[in-house]
């Protein structure tokens, strides 16, 4: 042991100031939420200093886990907002991909101004999220928004968007998609780039098809790369709580998992902490079991290059 | 199984001043021909194959397989496989995938892409790495898998793009043999590109030696050897390279470091048509011998001795008027000069000079 440390304190110094700040950023406060969802904690009897007032909150055991998965209408209805979460996540990411590629492949030929469309294309990622998002929500204004004024002026109907229907939902997966494709676009680049050109014209010589050599190529090509993406983009996506919370607010017909844990933290009669909290745990926990049985997926097909 | 002509076809790089990377090349190559395109980087050999497969443009003239103008045919309809540099194996296929993808696209029913691809397996010692991806083979592996790639096509023309120059020296001179021998079972036409001249002198029928997208000349191996049409080729084809250098001529022959090396009466007739002062002498470090010291012959002190073991390479200088120029020279190995010895050198037969024009480099004919 002694000499354990003689030869490694230098290494153990170095990392020790990473681990203190992971300590007490990240695995305090996670311990500290998982303790909260056995309890029944919320604003009336959590420990106040200002008004001198000591925690009352009492271990309720599994009670919380139990009202939330009931599915109950008072506890968010979790069964029916994780559906909607599941359609949230993977339509935006779905058109994420698909976009994102589709214009990767664009930008990954010889075109003039090349350098400009690239520009614009990365630029709704460069906007800050709230600006966006407020700039959509005039764009989707049922009465003086771009959006139905364009659609009234050829002749379709104009729906409310942000009201109380799933057209909320429609649009903030619109918006949602335009926010997500840049990243998807540049990731997707950069894979395209890697791609060797001999392989495309050896599949040339070999006989292919644009089609075929897109899809014996480019996509096995890819295949490192989209996994990482889309891997990224369910997380992110499925955690994505501004572009709701600024478009459409508390609206039920957009909500999903965290901005239902939200919801439940800052507003409501009393500001329920230990239902929030049961909601967070929840959601690490099915993100947790995608990321590996994705992962055990991947390698099963043999993820090789 | 086809003849290919290149018809004056030309390759031009637009750019200012537009770069002709293949200019004007005129070459048949006969049904089953095995033809080297060689030259040094920038030559254009590539650029040429590439027209060859389509994967360039020919912007002038034509090129023709099998007696058909494809100038304008997609690779796919040209019936040809190619082995390029990289190899351009596919990295999510097994060796069998990589090698039976061609005729998939083709619509072969499995059954017989599966004998084919055996076949070819057995012929390229692949057998046991059917199944195997490319990332896991050696690079020699690799480069066969590449073959067997262009082999189970059953091609018309076989295109080879420096497929050796991935190898380490000792897989490539094995490979080269069976590179070529495989070419003389298969018969099939083939095209093949390198900026080795051991390679294109020992693989080839025919050695084509472009420079700077300009054929400079097209004939087998020993009459390059022999008769190189002109500097370039005289310099590039033969290891370690042909002496040239300029000297000054009188009426007997070229004069050396004291001695005249008496010419041939055709050399200096042209020469004297051309009214020539000088003309760049061309010797073969293999045609110069050393003599004993009392002998007649150029004075040359030894400045580096390379041994190889059946033979030793000879640096020295010798001077030609005022200045010093460099001379190699093939020896025994045995018995090499040692660095510092002044040496008398003799050309071992008049036959073996090579006479060119000093400015434009064209041989002076014999």
């Amino acid at each position: 042991m002694r000499r354990f440390l003689d030869r490694y304190w230098y290494a153990y110094a170095m990392v020790l100031p990473v681990v203190v700040v992971i300590a007490v950023l990240v695995l305090y406060p996670l311990a500290q939420g998982v303790y909260f969802t056995f309890t029944n904690i919320n604003e009336a009897n959590i420990a106040n200093p200002v008004l001198d007032r000591p925690a009352t909150f009492d271990v309720v055991g599994f009670k919380n886990y139990l009202n939330v998965l009931s599915g109950d209408q008072s506890y968010g209805a979790f069964w029916g907002t994780l559906v909607r979460t599941l359609i949230w996540t993977f339509s935006c990411v779905f058109f994420h991909y698909t976009i994102g590629l589709g214009l990767a492949l664009l930008l990954n030929r010889q075109v003039r101004g090349r350098t400009l469309y690239r520009v614009l294309l990365i630029l709704p990622w460069a906007v800050p999220g709230f600006i966006s998002a407020f700039a959509w929500k005039y764009m989707f204004n049922a009465q003086y928004g771009i959006i139905n004024q364009f659609l009234r002026s050829i002749g379709l109907p104009d729906p409310v968007w942000l009201g109380q229907s799933n057209w909320a939902l429609v649009a903030v997966i619109i918006v949602n998609v335009w926010l997500g494709v840049p990243f998807q676009m540049v990731a997707l680049l950069g894979g395209l780039q890697s791609i060797p050109g001999d392989l495309y014209e050896a599949a040339e010589v070999d006989g292919a098809t644009p089609w075929q050599r897109f899809v014996h190529v480019t996509l096995p090509g890819l295949r490192s790369v989209s996994s990482t993406v889309i891997l990224l983009g369910i997380i992110w996506t499925f955690n994505m709580f501004p572009v709701i919370y600024l478009i459409a607010d508390k609206n039920p017909n957009t909500r999903i998992l965290v901005t239902y844990a939200f919801e439940r933290f800052f507003s409501g009669a009393s500001r329920d902490y230990a239902v929030a909290s049961t909601y967070g745990v929840l959601i690490l926990s099915l993100l947790l079991v995608f990321a590996s049985v994705y992962r055990r997926a991947l390698r099963k097909q043999g993820e090789v290059w | 199984m086809a003849e290919v002509s290149y018809i004056k076809a030309s390759r031009v790089f637009s750019g200012n001043p537009p770069v002709r990377a293949v200019d004007e090349l005129s070459l048949d190559v006969a049904d089953g021909e095995f033809l080297v395109l060689v030259g040094p980087s920038g030559s254009g050999k590539s650029t040429a194959l590439r027209m060859l497969a389509g994967l360039e443009d020919v912007d002038e003239g034509a090129i023709n397989i099998g007696g058909k103008d494809v100038t304008n045919v997609p690779p796919k309809g040209r019936d040809i496989a190619m082995v390029f540099q990289s190899y351009a194996l596919y990295p999510h296929m097994t060796v069998a995938e990589n090698m039976g993808f061609a005729l998939k696209l083709r619509g072969v029913n499995k059954a017989e892409i599966k004998e084919k691809v055996a076949e070819a397996a057995k012929m390229l010692d692949l057998t046991k790495y059917l199944d195997r991806k490319p990332k896991a083979l050696s690079g020699g592996q690799r480069q066969r898998v590449a073959m067997g790639r262009a082999i189970v096509r059953e091609p018309s023309v076989f295109l080879m793009d420096e497929p050796l120059s991935n190898l380490d020296a000792k897989l490539r001179v094995e490979t080269r043999a069976n590179i070529a021998a495989l070419q003389q079972r298969l018969g099939t036409t083939t095209i093949y590109v390198t900026h080795d001249q051991v390679e294109a002198m020992t693989m080839g029928h025919r050695v084509a030696v472009l420079k700077d997208g300009l054929l400079q000349q097209c004939d087998t191996p020993r009459a390059l050897y022999d008769r190189p049409a002109n500097a370039f080729v005289a310099g590039f084809i033969g290891s370690p390279a042909m002496n040239l250098k300029t000297v000054p001529l009188t009426s007997e022959g070229a004069k050396l470091d004291g001695i005249v090396v008496p010419l041939s009466r055709s050399a200096l007739d042209a020469a004297s048509s051309e009214q020539l002062a000088e003309v760049t002498f061309g010797i073969r470090p293999e045609a110069l011998a050393l003599v004993p010291s009392g002998d007649e012959g150029m004075e040359m002190t030894v400045e580096l001795v390379e041994e190889l073991g059946a033979d030793a390479l000879v640096h020295g200088a010798v001077k030609i008027g005022d200045s010093s120029e460099r001379f190699v020279v093939r020896v025994d190995g045995r018995t090499p000069p040692s660095l510092g010895q002044n040496v008398k050198v003799v050309v071992r037969d008049a036959t073996e000079i090579h006479l060119f024009h000093p400015e434009s480099g064209a041989r002076l004919e014999a």
